[in-house]
């Protein structure tokens, strides 16, 4: 028995060398790091990393039962292996000693290999508790005692508008003082006051601001949002909105302290918020970082000896004061900026005008030209509601699909004589391979008789038409070829991608940020800086696809899926509500049959007038 | 491109046209396409149909001596007729040919099939 165990020994211990070099080997050519006989500062953890699911503060948490001290942690992204830096040559020992081969932190609880290293991976950045905090952010802590804590807690438990976002907001409580900050557009409304202002208990804040106020925008604060957040809750990074709120942003961390991550493009920084502390946001940190919050438990901090030690994270309310802006945002930080990301729609109405046709054929006809094959793969299911629409006729109708694309929707009822044009040569070569019938020319110009057609198509067609007057020029044209009491149906793309808090089809897809992964403003940000180089010579911006959009007249850009991976960017302008129902109220030869949305766009059937009821 | 779609397409939108219909079709290439003869489609399309253009086609596709001048009465009980006009709008497909417009002479061609109506900025 004795014996046996002996040798279970030495074949566990023999099993470790075994694993420990061919890891070390790994690594080495990996990553040019030297393994040590002897004892260094530097502990690599051979098998375990982020990869496999190691976490930060388990790595702490296991360091820290050794009782030797953690200055750094060093975790690769997609890495099965990380380093620790330690104190001193003891605190390593100790680690070593209390971990290689013996601690349980591997996936399913497999045990981990240690090695003293010579060195730490070149590419391993410095800490981001080491860099400079970005200008304009400062932490003021014990801004308010203990006392005063309970007494604003109590002031704000008792009332507040709690937001009714429950989709957006799954892993918080959230209240509204003041005005009712809205999460669908990221804004409040002016107009709409609460009836609870900012309770009176928070008064006490402002006469310790009074110094630094002289140099802000504002003295008191007319907004309140109250974030209550359990451990393992988090914020997605976002800044906020720009035109809804003054320099600074103020927010005051109660019952719990957090560490919370500001990001500019591939910069990142760690701040820790102690409970009590105060976190003015101003300038640069205000405009041009987001700022969000992890969902974790626990929180890796910085020790009071100056290592590294983790922390249970507690129940935290944070207390967000703001005032509202009423008006266009004056900041020099473009990126992020919402004011500047959009032109004044007068301004921009009058230059479109001026260069539609070009912008037309810029921007619409080359750029699907040349990605006709590819556009046309992603186009292949019909839309229910129009194959709906195309079977509501009687056998033997003729329709006209305006704009047909690949001709998708011509062979949807074959009872119908089914014709389409385009004036995407690339698109309609397609649908000829298809055997359907299909003609080329403009929507402005279709040449086919007055009054000859049962039924009219034209689906995500006008939206690329870059004034209103071209917009209605081509439902005119779709109602001059209907015979009377013929009925056409038209979508276009809504600028509301929303309907009922419901995401459209188009903004579900949007994994990353429907996981909270990341956020549509951080996604803008980061398109921001891949486009710039890409020619532009519109006034309009660029969108970024599978967000909510910003303004009506944007350039959506299409990837190409060759190797080149080619970005074109296309001229869209998407409806408001009602938008489409007005142009089509113009047109008194025709009536309104039906409006609606259906998936991110606006829809409608109007009928020819019968010529007996004019 | 079918005769049947040649029925419904006209000149009408260049400046100072008036009717552009029916355009004059010239066939170099065609193909005939095989396709399922359904009197009835055929009988209640052909209302919706320009018969002069319909016999234009025909002359231009020789096939006058099937397609009378005129349209005939209750065309519906004479299935031979019916599956002649099949023929001539719903098989015969003009793959290489032109339309010229008959007021101004301004051809639009037919590539591979697919006929070219798009008109220049300064021809609206």
């Amino acid at each position: 028995m004795h014996v046996e165990e002996k040798q279970q020994k030495v074949n566990k211990a023999k099993k470790a060398d075994k694993k420990q070099r061919r890891c070390l080997a790994i690594i080495k050519s990996d990553c040019h790091v030297t393994p040590s006989n002897d004892p260094t500062t530097y502990l690599a953890i051979l098998n375990v990393g982020l990869s496999n699911g190691l976490t930060e503060e388990n790595l702490l948490q296991a360091a820290a039962k050794s009782g030797g001290k953690v200055t750094e942690v060093v975790m690769l992204p997609g890495k099965s292996y990380c380093f620790l830096v330690c104190a001193s040559m003891e605190d390593s020992e100790l680690i070593y000693l209390a971990m290689h081969n013996v601690s349980t932190i591997g996936q399913l609880g497999a045990v981990a290999y240690l090695s003293y290293v010579k060195e730490l991976p070149a590419l391993a950045g410095k800490s981001e508790w080491n860099r400079p905090l970005p200008s304009g952010l400062l932490v003021i802590s014990d801004f308010v005692s203990g006392e005063e804590e309970a007494t604003l807690l109590k002031a704000i438990a008792e009332d507040g508008k709690t937001s009714e976002g429950t989709g957006t907001l799954k892993h918080r409580h959230v209240k509204h003082f003041g005005y009712e900050f809205l999460y669908g557009s990221n804004n409040v409304d002016p107009s709409k006051p609460l009836e609870l202002a900012i309770p009176f208990a928070c008064d006490i804040l402002w006469p310790r601001l009074e110094n630094s106020a002289t140099a802000w925008d504002w003295s008191t604060p007319d907004q309140l949002t109250v974030n209550e957040y359990e451990p393992g809750h988090g914020i997605p990074p976002h800044v906020d909105t720009h035109s809804a709120f003054l320099d600074p942003i103020l927010s005051l961390s109660l019952q719990s302290d957090v560490v919370m991550d500001f990001r500019r493009g591939e910069e990142q920084v760690q701040v820790r918020l102690p409970r009590r502390s105060l976190l003015i946001m101003s300038g640069e940190a205000r405009f041009d970082w987001t700022h969000g919050i992890r969902p974790k438990h626990i929180d890796v901090v910085p020790s009071a000896s100056g290592g590294l030690t983790t922390q249970a994270r507690g129940k935290r309310t944070s207390l967000t004061f703001r005032r509202l802006r009423r008006g266009p945002c004056d900041c020099a930080y473009p990126t992020l900026c919402d004011t500047r990301q959009t032109k004044t729609p007068q301004e921009l109405t009058v230059s479109l005008a001026a260069q539609a046709v070009s912008l037309e054929l810029q921007n619409v006809h080359e750029v699907y030209d040349k990605i006709a094959d590819h556009f046309s793969e992603t186009r292949h299911s019909p839309w229910p509601q129009v194959a709906g629409f195309l079977d509501s006729f009687d056998p033997q109708s003729v329709v006209l699909d305006v704009g047909c694309g690949n001709g998708k929707y011509l062979g949807c009822n074959p009872r119908l004589l089914a014709i389409g044009c385009d004036r995407a040569q690339g698109l309609l070569a397609v649908g000829r391979r298809k055997g359907q019938n299909v003609f080329r020319c403009d929507c402005l110009s279709v040449p086919v008789r007055s009054s000859s057609i049962d039924g009219c198509i034209s689906i995500a067609v006008i939206h690329h038409l870059a004034t209103g007057e071209r917009r209605l020029a081509a439902i005119q044209e779709m109602a001059r070829v209907l015979r009377p009491g013929g009925r056409a149906l038209i979508y276009v793309w809504a600028k509301d991608q929303r309907k009922n808090d419901k995401k459209s089809a188009y903004l579900r897809q949007n994994k990353a940020v429907n996981k909270e992964r990341t956020t549509e403003q951080e996604q803008r940000q980061k398109q921001h800086k891949e486009l710039d180089e890409l020619p532009n010579n519109t006034p309009l911006p660029v969108h970024t696809n599978r967000t909510e959009f910003q303004q009506q007249d944007v350039l959506v850009p299409w990837k190409t899926k060759d190797e080149q991976r080619t970005t074109y960017l296309r001229y869209y302008h998407v409806f408001e509500e009602q938008e489409l129902e007005n142009l089509v109220a113009q047109l008194p030869e025709v009536k309104l049959v039906k409006s609606y949305y259906d998936q991110g766009n606006h829809c409608v059937i109007f009928e020819k007038i019968s010529k007996n009821c004019s | 491109m079918k005769l049947s779609t040649y029925n419904f397409l006209t000149s009408m939108a260049i400046k100072g046209v008036k009717v552009g219909f029916p355009l004059k079709l010239t066939i170099n290439k065609k193909d005939v396409v095989e396709s399922e003869f359904n009197p009835t489609f055929v009988e209640r399309i052909l209302p919706k149909l320009d018969w002069s253009a319909v016999y234009g086609a025909a002359q231009v596709a020789e096939l006058t001596e099937d397609i009378p001048a005129v349209q005939p009465e209750n065309i519906g009980e004479n299935e031979v007729l019916l599956q002649k006009l099949h023929h001539l709008l719903f098989e015969i497909d003009v793959l290489e040919g032109q339309l010229e417009c008959p007021e101004t002479g301004r051809v639009f061609p037919i590539t591979d099939g697919i006929p070219n109506m798009l008109l220049n900025e300064d021809e609206v």
